[in-house]
């Protein structure tokens, strides 16, 4: 059984989660009207590149470069996931390009927009020259990032940054229920991990990922992933899914929307999520079931050895 | 054209969306690219772009604007020859 | 673990199929023209003159989507055609694209701002992802399904993607490649970076100005050893070799000395296990623009010194079609080994002074290819490159 052992973990969300050794402590559920809470970028990032970089380019490269700040070695792997991507630059320059009837365009929005921005202002913030993607697959675009991160570690890589980040823009509302689902208040959130085959200090790690995309019996699915990992239903102390999952009265469940809100980079809060449980509560086993998306299902399971 | 010297360096500040600097922090003959104030090819596309909305001016070859960009003496120089 | 080649589809400017595009190449046909719309006179662009509705007819396609979508499937089902899904095969679909449903979004946008029968609901192909679903859907493929968006580099991420799942045993067989569609965010986004060349781009050539967009598909078919078992497909080639590395230099700028493309290239070699020098044959990335040619010539030279196979930039004829062009140029790649075909680089004159290098000007063929190497680099210092090597 191989263990993807997480060293260290920078979330920037809704909720006070950068920087705190459990997020559960101050957990609260959202509002309608939160907003995100911004550790001071400047501190991370010069002002230079800065001024160029949208909401999920500051928390996707603040985020990696705590996670850097936190561990002893450059990365030797970087799978990052978004599914929306810069929203904000990508809006502008539309706007840019439906009304500027000037034959010169500011580039700057255009240069910013495309998803690879993040992996890219990563490399460039940290002067990393390894392996660098950018997955973008709807609510499953972590588990992807992640399934290649784990993949990297197979690969004998020892170190590999690992997150997803996706942001909201005001137009985005008007795009729901087609673009986005409208369960929860639309949110932005960035998280990042560094995983490794080697223990870190809490022992807790991810064990295995499973996605499908045609899934019509989510329940068979969640049974089918726990008997391969020969685990039971019961075996698992709490749920973490983006439904109101629950198998019996033997585990915890929480949605985690209500702690994220609606973004499709939240299973990676989850990720967040669960390591804290498991580790404030001293438990073993932690089930994250994304289910954002009818027929897209997401399954990470999490463990603590 | 001092006048246009500190207009110049406003929009500057808000096409490069240099957030915190001000006027006062540019001075006339300082290097705005490489070692002075950090500038890139990516701004030498804005500033292309801010003389072309602000002051009609057209460079269709970017290369053009390397001795233009030096500095805001040699921008407002060229504006002033230009306009 | 040997990664085989068990089929390949494409469409682009140049043709809507191989053979097309074979004949294209062989009588130095480009596809680059100027823009017919409206929209798009003021551009050379390798444009497909199908439209949507036309594409789905002619191509039968099943499943409704964005034109890069549409694309998408073209290729991909030419690709997996003559293969059959099994429950004994693991299949997935890893494709990639930089602009998704933007040619449906930026549409819809346009109606928003002028509050003009704007319908929300057709945002529902604005997604990278979803793009990949579409084409899945029409392949009937749901094992696997993943969006690679690197920009340019976006397909042969795709390819190495695919190639590493197999080589952990997550899949079987994967359809990997990608796809991108013209739009007017691209075009305009292109055009703010002053990086357009006005007339028909001059790859490798001294006096290059810049790139010409394109659009289009392509995409290969990989197997393992237990799935080629399974399916009895003769093997066209093998994926030896891939790579992904940072140039850690600059958002849209190449380093001068092509630092992150000579990692890329360095460590595909590796992985294929061969030297440089049986390397028979580089389908280069070579955009035309200035900055990426002059980077690129920098570092085959420092990898090949003075043993430079015979290399050539094929966008002088599709033109630049983003993510989808290193599965487009992966097709060439395999064509190259089936045939011992070597493409020319068309509008070529003089060679860029730093290096002096002089690309493959006409078409041959029946040459010994044994192995072609393929580089693909994007934006944010993304640099990959790929190995298709004969059986």
């Amino acid at each position: 059984m191989n263990m993807y052992f997480i060293h260290t973990i920078a979330s920037i969300s809704h909720q006070d989660s950068f920087q705190v050794p459990n997020v559960f402590e101050q957990l609260e559920k959202l509002g309608d009207d939160s907003d995100i809470v911004s550790p001071n970028y400047k501190e991370y990032v010069p002002p230079t590149a800065l001024r160029r970089l949208g909401p999920v380019l500051r928390m996707g490269l603040t985020a990696s470069i705590e996670c850097r700040n936190n561990v002893d070695a450059d990365f030797d792997a970087i799978s990052v996931g978004t599914a929306l991507g810069c929203l904000k630059d990508t809006e502008k320059f539309l706007v840019t390009i439906h009304t500027t009837t000037s034959d010169f365009l500011s580039p700057t929005a255009f240069i910013q927009s495309t998803h690879n921005t993040i992996g890219g202002q990563i490399s460039l913030g940290l002067k990393n020259h390894a392996y660098n993607m950018t997955h973008t697959q709807n609510n499953l675009s972590f588990e992807v990032a992640l399934i290649d991160a784990m993949m990297c570690v197979n690969e004998g890589k020892q170190n590999v940054l690992v997150g997803a980040a996706d942001e909201k823009i005001d137009f985005l509302a008007q795009a729901q229920p087609d673009l986005i689902p409208d369960t929860h208040p639309l949110t932005s959130g960035a998280s990042f991990f560094v995983i490794s085959p080697k223990k870190g200090k809490t022992s807790i790690g991810v064990r295995d990922v499973y996605t499908n995309f045609n899934a019509t019996n989510s329940d068979k699915d969640i049974q089918n992933f726990l008997s391969k990992n020969d685990i039971s239903t019961d075996d698992i102390n709490v749920i973490l899914s983006s439904s109101e999952q629950s198998f019996s009265d033997k585990q915890e469940t929480l949605n985690y929307l209500d702690y994220s809100g609606m973004h499709y980079s939240a299973p990676a809060f989850a990720l967040h999520l669960a390591h804290d449980y498991l580790l404030s509560k001293d438990k073993q086993l932690a089930l994250i079931i994304n289910d954002m998306c009818p027929g897209r299902l997401g399954l990470t399971l999490v463990q603590k050895q | 054209m001092s006048e246009l010297k500190e207009t110049l360096k406003a929009q500057i500040i808000e096409q490069l969306n240099l957030e915190d600097l001000t006027v006062a922090d540019i001075a006339d003959d300082a290097p705005l690219f490489g070692e002075g104030l950090g500038l890139d090819s990516i701004d030498a596309l804005e500033f292309i772009v801010l003389l072309e909305q602000n002051y009609g001016i057209k460079i269709a070859d970017p290369s053009e604007g390397k001795e233009i960009f030096q500095s805001v003496d040699s921008l407002a120089a060229y504006i002033e020859k230009n306009q | 673990m040997k990664i085989h080649v068990t089929g390949y589809g494409l469409i682009s400017s140049i043709g809507t199929n191989a053979e097309e595009s074979i004949e294209s190449l062989r009588n130095l046909k480009t596809g680059i023209e100027r823009g017919r719309s409206q929209a798009t006179k003021a551009y050379n662009l390798g444009a497909i003159h199908l439209s949507n509705d036309e594409l789905k007819k002619r191509f039968d396609l099943k499943t409704d989507g964005s034109r890069t979508a549409l694309l998408g499937m073209v290729a991909a089902k030419q690709a997996f055609e003559g293969h059959e899904l099994s429950d004994e095969i693991r299949t997935g679909l890893i494709s990639g694209t930089s602009v998704g449903g933007m040619d449906i979004s930026e549409v819809e946008y346009k109606k928003y701002l002028d509050q003009d029968g704007h319908n929300p609901e057709n945002y529902k192909h604005h997604s990278s992802g979803t793009s990949s679903d579409q084409i899945a859907n029409e392949l009937g493929i749901s094992d696997f399904v993943n969006t690679i968006s690197t920009a340019c580099s976006s397909a042969a991420n795709a390819l190495m993607m695919g190639a590493r799942m197999i080589n952990n045993g997550m899949l079987d067989r994967v359809v990997v490649g990608g796809t991108d569609s013209l739009t007017l965010f691209t075009i305009s986004g292109f055009k703010s970076l002053m990086i357009f060349d006005e007339d028909w781009c001059r790859p490798f050539d001294d006096t290059r100005k810049g790139l010409n967009l394109g659009e289009g598909a392509g995409y290969i078919v990989i197997e393992s050893e237990k799935s080629l078992e399974i399916t009895k497909k003769q093997p066209l080639a093998v994926l030896s070799g891939y790579s992904n590395a940072s140039d850690a230099f600059h958002q849209t700028a190449s380093s001068p000395d092509g630092h992150g493309a000579k990692l890329s290239m360095t460590e595909a070699l590796r992985v294929a296990n061969i030297q440089p020098e049986e390397i028979d044959y580089i389908n280069a990335h070579g955009t035309a623009t200035p900055n990426n040619d002059l980077s690129e010539s920098q570092a085959i030279q420092s990898i090949f010194n003075d043993r430079i196979p015979p290399f050539s930039s094929t966008k002088s004829y599709t033109g630049h079609t983003l993510a989808a062009s290193g599965g487009i140029e992966a097709v060439f790649a395999i064509l190259a080994l089936q045939n011992g075909y070597l493409y020319p680089n068309l509008n070529f004159k003089t060679p860029i002074s730093e290096t002096g290098l002089v690309p493959q000007t006409t078409f041959e063929e029946g040459k010994k290819i044994r192995h072609v190497l393929s580089n693909s680099f994007g934006f944010g210092g993304n640099n990959s490159t790929i190995i298709l090597s004969a059986t």
